[in-house]
């Protein structure tokens, strides 16, 4: 018998996993099926819609006022860039001016709020690969400050209501920017902390080296943007590229892998450990700038907030890439059509592409390390 | 430095622990092992009016003794586990800026014993689908050899007392590996008979880990038993008695001579010959000694690697994955059956770093040499203590050298065990292709290479004397 006909009465059946929407590693509820043949992914099939909230629809039938205290949840990671890209989005259509220390109290609060973002992706995305205990902790810490310092300003430590369409709600008192400058000067040694534990973890480096690898072609076919496309080889960061706020007073540096060949999981891992040491230097900037006193609220803050009839559009650059809304009003108290653009949806697109051909242990190092955020994907 | 205040709590408060713990399990050996025979041989025939005991006092006594070692183990391996959740537990949470469980009954102590209460009462579910006899009988498969593995160490650790003696067999550590390769078995068992892909995917990845995982574990044992010369595990952990000099896990025995030489400098006593006695060879005795030390580190390194991964611990948790496999072979279990599942697994850590313990740590050796405590001072506080328990140990219920050595013994095996949460607690899991690697490509070869090189280079070195 020759090694081919042994070859083809081996029968080998290929095996569909579903994995989640209950399963502890799917972030949510995502439900991924999975065609295996033995341990590796033959074809990957994402099902959306788990959780969807009908957050277009409901921002139809909910003033403009109630509407701005839902959309924190769409991600509830980065609360304060769906707030912002909603509010410009409405001023953009209203032609009001912002004031300028709102603009710069806006620019903090996001900029903290990336850092926390990328703090929990951290975590989890240790506890993807395996590192149960220990490590996924210590970003937690650090976010834990960050919290307590969204909690002061804005009542809530998730869903802060607190950029709104006219400016931003609370003035934060002297000794709120006292403790965040602590809090800038100990972050980069936190930082060095995780490095210094992760980035050069040979176990970490086997898992995440060489795995997912993402071609900015294939990226930018499939519209994935942030930091997942920037570590495959392009510098496309809205907050240099479609300069926004105050953005084009400071000096910053963009991130980015000149990878063209494709960025793998561990230049993801950098690149996001990157833009927190940039994001904490943007805050100090912002700090020493900001210009005292003064109006932070353009437009009354109450039932009877109008945006001006016709279509505004505005996109930030959200700690997970380009997050778009368009509004389109008649002058009421509603909107009559919201659009968001969700980075999470789009960079999920990608991953059946990115799945197949890998083991089912990297199904979860590949689908952490785009950083998809499940309510952003289904609103 | 932050942690260091929980760090010193939870080390008194695990001092308080293992004396709650360890107290009844030895009285329950007592009770069974001494009180129980002296009352049958001692007072039984005074009170039948007989001068001598009667042949079935004597039997009856006998079974006493000899069901000591199994009563000390079914007293002492759950009891122990439970403590060795909680331990972790509260390690990992001062690992990762947390209190852990403090609050059910002396800052957390009976946490564990209320989790197993509580699972206890849970519905025992059986899938639909499933293999009902293969599903009921993995649990018991898995947590059974983990406790009768265990037998023959008892004397090893507890310096050949007579009560354990009767559980040590002349191929002891043969023994204990092959009933600690049993589990896998029931973990196949598990993952085929759940009727859930998740779990078969587990099964058969712990089967597969296992026998890769095995190989370079009973290698650096049996190059320990090469050196020792001997498969007995009391007559191993003998060997290496006197000072950590004479442990395995310093050259396995080479070190003996240096020791020897150092012990009569020290006393004043002429040192001629006896480098001469345990080197025969000159450099070429110096070299392998070297040498072996190196081994030897070696060996411990691949054992607790080996063991890491047999006993599925973090790096090596493949067939639970929790990111991947949800919980692997035991998704479908729930009740007491995963409660034995759980304790089964911290057993098998605590089983396998007895191993290490006696294998390459001494067992219940003093890390101290006998000769820096052979001063005044140490024989008047020893014979005090003597004193003030004499009323204790006429009772034989404190043996003073089995004291110590289970006191040292607990100090060794839970400073493994520690360095295995300290590990949970620090690395992420390996991915099963890159784990094969890592067994087969390095692993092996390592250690093949280090029974080798220790088998060469025992020639020219006395080892153990």
């Amino acid at each position: 018998m020759t090694a081919e006909v042994k070859e083809q009465n081996l029968k080998t059946d290929e095996m569909i996993i579903n994995m989640g929407p209950q399963h502890p590693a799917t972030h949510g509820v995502l439900r991924l099926i999975l065609t295996l043949d033995g341990e590796f992914v033959k074809h990957a099939e994402p099902v959306l819609g788990h959780l969807h909230r009908a957050q277009e629809w409901q921002g139809q039938n909910r003033t403009w006022f109630q509407y701005q205290a839902l959309i924190d949840r769409v991600d509830y990671l980065s609360g304060m860039h769906t707030s912002w890209a909603m509010a410009r989005a409405a001023e953009v259509l209203d032609e009001c001016e912002v004031p300028e220390r709102a603009e710069y109290l806006r620019v903090l609060v996001s900029e903290m709020n990336r850092i926390s973002s990328h703090l929990l992706w951290l975590g989890t995305y240790l506890i993807d690969l395996g590192a149960m205990f220990g490590f996924p902790f210590y970003p937690f810490r650090e976010r834990e400050k960050l919290l307590d310092l969204f909690e002061e300003i804005a009542g809530q430590r998730m869903m802060f209501n607190y950029i709104r369409i006219g400016g931003v709600q609370r003035d934060p008192k002297p000794d709120w920017f006292r403790r965040l400058r602590e809090f800038t000067r100990e972050f980069p040694d936190r930082v060095d902390e995780y490095e210094a534990i992760v980035t050069e973890n040979p176990i970490f480096l086997k898992r995440t080296k060489g795995v997912g690898v993402l071609p900015l072609k294939l990226g930018q076919d499939y519209g994935v943007t942030g930091p997942s496309l920037r570590a495959s080889g392009t510098d496309y960061d809205l907050r240099r590229r479609k300069p926004y706020s105050i953005y084009p007073k400071l000096d910053f540096k963009v991130h980015w892998l000149d990878k063209p060949e494709g960025g793998d999981t561990w230049d993801r891992y950098i690149l996001r450990v990157r833009e927190m040491r940039e994001s904490n230097e943007i805050i100090k900037q912002v700090l020493d700038m900001i210009p005292e006193g003064g109006e932070i609220m353009a437009k009354k803050q109450n039932a009877g907030l109008r945006v001006k009839a016709g279509e505004g559009f505005s996109a930030i650059e959200s700690p997970r890439g380009i997050l778009g809304c368009y509004i389109i009003s008649n002058g009421s108290d509603k909107a009559v059509r919201i659009k968001w653009r969700n980075p999470s949806f789009c960079n999920l697109s990608i991953l059946p592409a990115l799945l197949v051909g890998h083991p089912i242990a990297d199904v979860m190092a590949i689908f952490g390390s785009i950083d998809v955020i499940l309510p952003d994907v289904d609103r | 430095m932050t942690n260091l205040p929980e760090i010193l709590k939870l080390s008194r408060l695990v001092m308080v622990w293992l004396t709650l713990i360890f107290v009844p399990v030895w009285g329950a050996c007592w009770l069974v092992g001494i009180a129980l025979p002296w009352l049958l041989v001692e007072r039984v025939p005074a009170m039948l009016g007989d001068a001598v005991a009667p042949p079935w006092v004597m039997f009856v006594a006998d079974l006493c003794r000899f069901l000591t070692p199994v009563v000390s183990i079914m007293v002492f391996i759950p009891i122990n586990a439970m403590f060795m959740v909680l331990f972790e537990r509260r390690a990992l949470a001062i690992f990762t800026v947390r209190k852990g469980p403090n609050r059910t009954l002396l800052d957390g102590l009976a946490q564990t014993f209320a989790d197993a209460l509580k699972l206890l009462f849970k519905e025992d579910i059986t899938p639909r689908g499933a293999d009902a006899v293969m599903f009921t009988l993995a649990p018991i498969i898995f947590f059974a050899p983990s406790i009768f593995g265990a037998l023959p160490l008892l004397a090893a650790v507890t310096n050949n007392h007579a009560l354990f003696q009767i559980a040590n067999v002349p191929t002891g550590i043969f023994y204990v590996l092959a009933s600690a390769s049993v589990p896998v078995v029931a973990l196949v068992m598990a993952g085929w008979s759940s009727n859930n892909k998740y779990s078969l995917v587990g099964g058969l990845r712990s089967a597969a880990q296992a026998i890769s995982y095995e190989i370079p574990l009973v290698l650096s044992i049996v190059t320990v038993c090469l050196l020792a010369g001997t498969l007995d595990v009391v007559q191993i952990a003998n060997q290496q008695h006197g000072g950590f000099l004479n442990w395995n896990l310093f050259g396995g025995g080479a070190l003996t001579g240096l020791d020897k030489y150092l012990a009569a400098f020290l006393s004043g006593a002429s040192t001629e010959g006896i480098l001469a006695q345990y080197y025969p060879h000159g450099f070429w005795s110096a070299a392998a000694t070297v040498v072996l030390a190196i081994a030897t580190f070696i060996l411990f390194g691949l054992y607790l690697t080996g063991a890491c991964a047999e006993i599925n611990r973090i790096p090596f948790d493949l067939p639970e994955a929790e990111s991947e496999l949800v919980s692997g072979y035991n998704t479908e279990y729930s009740g007491i059956k995963f409660a034995i599942f759980f304790l089964a697994e911290f057993t098998n850590l605590f089983v396998v770093a007895s191993i290490a313990t006696v294998m390459f740590l001494g067992g219940g050796d003093n890390i101290i040499p006998v000769y820096l405590l052979d001063n005044p001072i140490m024989h008047e506080l020893s014979s005090l203590l003597a004193g003030a328990l004499s009323f204790l140990i006429n009772l034989q219920i404190v043996d003073p050298t089995t004291f110590w050595a289970a006191v040292w013994v607990i100090i060794k095996v839970y400073s493994i065990v520690f360095f295995a949460i300290l590990v949970r607690g620090t690395l992420p899991r390996f991915r099963i292709d890159q784990l094969m690697d890592f067994g087969w490509k390095r692993l092996i070869p390592l250690s093949l290479i280090a029974f080798l090189v220790v088998v060469f280079a025992r020639v020219a070195v006395v080892c153990h004397g």
